[in-house]
């Protein structure tokens, strides 16, 4: 049994991934438009949005069942267990010995089947639109995560990813080439999964260009809040994965409370870096034609096969 | 307590009381529940036996003779037993939902042949595992193969049903000769029918013999467990069976095929732990991933929701071919405990996929039941009519689907970890096929996500689409009861995962974990740290806690705020109606059209305008089919070029008596001639 400091230590590291979800967002937000010479919103703005919805009055189609109304719960429920299972400051979480990556990728796509389901019950052709495509993309998705899953698990000996994170930050820098390549198809494939350009465009209201948008088109008031604030969750906890995993600097060993002040301040460095250097990359592409993402996430398949030959060559 | 061997033994008469109540008694009220309780009644005998099988000794029976040099041999050792207890357990939860399902029947006067079939094919299938006789296991297998068929052929009324069948019965006989064959080289070898003698002989098999035995086995019962390229029949057969039926025979009779297989290739194939026998293993991985893929291809655009059914059984054959090819891998390099974790991970798929494909059939059989359609296009909205069958046919779908924290997501948990474990065989080009081959894995995965949201979603969800959907009633609570049963155990070996390994090791013999409930399951890597945990059971807690945390946690933020009905939001034009929604096709359309080159899709459109202007369109029809390329590039020539064969040799059949005094006379002269030589030689 892990003891009571590492236990609070681990639900600390739950706290923050929950806690900064929003203003991650709220960073993305804000560089996209100094990017696009606007000023912008704050980047504290989702936290308001989130407490004005909370606050709302609900409308509900009456043409919905039972599981449109669950959907939002679900999709919160599926993606803060996941956040249980991310080491964020610490190498380590006490309930890595619960549920390891397969899980998370698991538990993000319960919430996925829920979304898909909630976009058809509204029985507007706008649901159907967004879940349609939906399955699709999250179809072919799936075999390019496992793949760069696969290369990252063999080249440091597990799917816990305490083992993960821990064998990762005491390698030497680059020590292995194929980490770029699953690297590069994690990029990829966050991008996709978080619903960001090229992909589908978080900022969007039209309805070529919608993916995630149409399935949440019906939620208002705190159904909306849960479904927005679970969505920013599954951003921070892939980001945390992708920096952890890749650029595991910084990253504290023991449970000091010097190293992991330095450690917390790295990851809120890094993640914002890395948020700012999101909104880069979406600001100078267009969103692509729904029949070239395939294409896309190919390219995402391809890089980590090549790095499975490069695991064993 | 009775012996296990009383209990087997009252199980058979059960089922064959039942059979006759179906034979000799008249249709009257009663008559469908004495026949499917008597098989409700043999199942908890079966299963109650295959327990006390698992968790003590194994049981034998012999009855020297029946039939003159044929000793009727039984033996249930802990692997048939599993087996059996997955036929106890599916054959007792579609037997209570038979009781109601069957009402239908009974207003056309059938009720009591179906009784009969019903249970003479539970009988077999249990008959089937347990025998020890090559002979007998021949024969049970026959008489299970031909009560599924005149089980398929039930609704005879319909012509395609006829055609299902015969396409069945024609691969199942193809699929027998090749199991056939494999005794024979066996009997050869040994001199003797019975599976002991095979188990002693079979490491003194030469090395070709060992290898002719495998294939020979995994074409035959290949066959019947419906893998690529022989599947054929599979997704003709379980749609036209009446459901009930349907249910039994993707949960349980394609899994007598991997019961012949595992008993094959482990028992009687003479199978060693040498790198020599790696091969196998990855030609059942090969044949697994094409079957996972193509599988759930097809049922992802399928319309017909038993079919799409019948095609995802298809693919969870794949998946647990891809679990016992790693096993064989593992074993032939002699990693035992990677070759265990990949058994335990095919066979908790076995259980998992009897399970859910149980409960799903059952479900589609609900929905047909009082829609009279199987082609979701003109369903929906039933979740609002059929509260129950939605939420267990929710259950299964979530299961299937492989997510948390149900059983689907357990079995896949440990076949992606088998996957990752390969890194352990010393050979590269193994190891990289290996993990060349869970890209076709995970792909099915993702697709077959897609295939039960549009299943669900398009049966249950959003408005009717057409009258049949719409004025039905929940189904009779004997069928409720007999979904819930599997959908219990659903959830039941999602989230106490430690019943199925505990089950499974005990039955196999094996040493696997956890070792109590709340434990871990802990895979380790070669430095000795965790490769992989999961514990279900505190993900649950945790997921529980997360929701009442969040609820309360909202609760307080929001304070007092209202719910309001409203119509869909529909762009301010108003009258959003059904026509207006997604269809099925339309929703699998972009993956359709991503995996084109696989489905060459054949799309027409035929417009009439206004006038000139092509844009004013009066009507537009259009006509989308998709080619099954298996029966075009495979199925049809091969069938052709017999029919074509056999039309030349008609000609010998000229309808006169000379002509076939002709025939006997070259006959005889050539019989006589071949006796001449070989008592020469």
């Amino acid at each position: 049994m892990p003891s009571i400091t590492m236990i609070i230590i681990g639900l600390v590291q739950v706290l923050v991934i929950l806690g900064l979800a929003p203003l991650l967002t709220g960073i993305i937000r804000k560089t996209k438009a100094r990017t696009q010479k606007r000023i912008g919103a704050s980047i504290l703005q989702p936290y308001y949005d989130l407490l004005k919805l909370v606050q709302k009055d609900e409308i509900v189609s009456d043409q919905t069942s039972w599981i449109f109304r669950v959907c939002p719960w679900v999709n919160f429920a599926a993606m803060a267990t996941a956040a249980f299972f991310i080491p964020v400051f610490l190498i380590y979480t006490p309930f890595g010995l619960v549920g390891d990556l397969l899980l998370v990728v698991g538990l993000f796509a319960l919430g996925r089947f829920f979304t898909m389901l909630a976009g058809l019950d509204v029985a507007s052709s706008f649901g159907g639109l967004g879940s349609s495509r939906e399955m699709m993309i999250s179809a072919l998705l799936e075999p390019a995560l496992f793949l760069s899953i696969f290369v990252v698990a063999i080249t440091y000996g597990g799917t816990n990813l305490s083992t993960l994170i821990g064998a990762s930050s005491n390698a030497s820098f680059l020590p292995h080439p194929q980490i770029i390549f699953a690297a590069i198809g994690l990029f990829i494939i966050i991008l996709g999964e978080t619903g960001r350009l090229p992909f589908d465009n978080p900022a969007t209201h039209l309805e070529l260009t919608m993916v995630h948008e149409t399935m949440i088109l019906e939620y208002s008031g705190k159904s909306l809040a849960l479904m927005e604030w679970s969505q920013s969750i599954k951003q921070i906890i892939l980001f945390t994965l992708m920096v952890n995993i890749f650029v595991p600097w910084g990253i504290s060993s023991s449970v000091l409370l010097q190293s992991l002040a330095v450690g917390f301040l790295t990851f809120i460095g890094k993640i914002s870096l890395f948020g700012i250097f999101v909104a880069f990359s979406e600001s100078s592409v267009a969103k692509w034609r729904l029949f070239r993402i395939p294409d896309l996430i190919t390219i995402a398949i391809a890089t980590s096969m090549i790095g499975i030959v490069l695991c064993y060559l | 307590m009775f012996s296990n061997l009383v209990l087997f033994q009252i199980s058979i008469l059960i089922f064959l009381g039942g059979a006759l109540v179906g034979l000799l008694l008249r249709n009257n009220r009663f008559t469908r529940h004495a026949i499917f309780g008597s098989a409700m009644l043999g199942s908890v005998f079966t299963i109650m036996f295959s327990i006390g099988v698992i968790t003590g000794k194994p049981m034998t029976w012999m009855i020297p003779n029946v039939i003159p040099f044929f000793d009727l041999e039984i033996f249930v050792d802990g692997v048939a037993a599993f087996f059996l207890l997955i036929v106890g357990i599916v054959s007792f939860a579609v037997s209570a939902y038979s009781i109601g399902y069957s009402k239908e029947y009974q207003v056309k006067k059938r009720t009591m042949a179906l009784g009969f079939l019903f249970n003479v094919f539970i009988l077999s299938m249990v008959l089937v595992v347990a025998s020890n006789n090559a002979f007998f296991f021949l024969l049970f297998w026959e008489v299970m193969s031909l009560t599924s068929f005149f089980l398929v052929i039930y609704d005879h009324d319909k012509e395609e049903n006829i055609k299902s069948g015969m396409t069945y019965l024609v691969m199942t006989h193809l699929g027998t000769a090749f199991i056939f064959a494999s005794f024979l080289l066996g009997y050869i070898q040994t001199g003797s029918f019975s599976f002991d003698s095979f188990r002693h002989g079979s490491t003194g098999f030469p090395l070709l013999v060992k290898n002719l035995v495998f294939i020979f086995a995994l074409v035959g019962f290949g066959t019947k467990a419906g893998m690529v390229p022989l599947h054929v029949w599979l997704p003709k057969a379980h749609p036209s069976a009446p459901s009930n039926v349907s249910a039994l025979m993707s949960a349980v009779m394609i899994k007598i095929g991997i019961y012949g297989m595992i008993r094959t290739i482990f028992d009687f194939s003479g199978f060693g732990t040498s790198p020599d026998f790696a091969w196998w293993g990855m030609l059942l991985i090969a044949f697994g991933s094409a079957s996972a893929i193509i599988g759930v291809l097809y049922a992802v655009v399928e319309r017909d929701i038993k079919r799409a059914l019948a095609f995802s059984s298809i693919e969870n054959i794949g998946i647990i071919l891809i679990g016992l090819g790693l096993s064989v891998v593992f074993a032939s390099f002699q990693l035992t405990a990677f070759a265990v974790l990949a058994l335990v991970a095919s066979m908790y798929h076995t259980i998992n996929h009897a399970v859910f494909k149980g409960l799903l059939f059952m479900g589609a059989g609900s929905v047909v039941s009082v829609t009279h359609t199987k082609n979701i296009e003109h369903l929906g909205g039933l979740v609002k009519q059929m509260p129950w069958t939605a939420l267990l046919f929710l259950i299964g779908a979530i299961s299937i689907s492989g997510l948390p924290p149900f059983n689907g997501f357990i079995s896949e948990w440990f076949t992606m970890q088998s996957l990752l474990s390969s890194y352990q065989i010393p050979s590269t080009i193994l190891q990289i096929s290996i993990a060349f081959a869970s890209l076709p894995f995970a792909l099915t995965i993702g697709i077959a996500t897609a295939t039960f949201v549009k299943l669900f979603g398009m049966t249950f969800l959003s408005k009717a689409r057409s009258k049949y959907a719409m004025n039905i009633k929940e189904v009779p609570r004997s069928m409720i009861l007999g979904m819930s049963i599997l959908a219990a155990i659903c959830v039941l070996f999602g989230v106490v995962p430690y019943l199925g390994t505990s089950l499974i090791s005990t039955a196999f013999h094996m040493h696997s974990q956890p070792s109590s409930p709340f434990d871990s399951m802990a895979i380790q890597n070669s430095s000795g740290t965790s490769f992989a945990n999961l514990s279900m059971p505190v993900v649950v807690i945790m997921l529980s806690s997360v929701s009442i945390a969040i609820f309360g946690f909202i609760r307080v933020l929001s304070g007092n705020t209202k719910k309001t009905k409203y119509g869909t939001w529909d762009c301010g034009f108003g009258s959003l109606n059904e026509r207006m929604e997604y269809t099925p096709t339309s929703l699998s359309q972009p993956i359709r059209a991503v995996f084109k080159v696989f489905f060459r899709p054949h799309n027409q459109t035929e417009k009439e305008s206004f006038g000139e202007n092509p844009y004013l369109l009066k009507t537009i029809k259009i006509e989308t089919a998709i080619k099954n390329i298996f029966e075009d590039l495979l199925y049809t020539p091969i069938v052709s070029s017999f029919v074509f064969f056999f039309d030349k040799v008609r000609r010998l059949q000229t309808g006169k008596i000379n002509a076939y005094l002709l025939y006997i006379m070259v006959t005889l002269v050539l019989l006589l001639l071949f006796v001449r030589l070989s008592n020469n030689a």
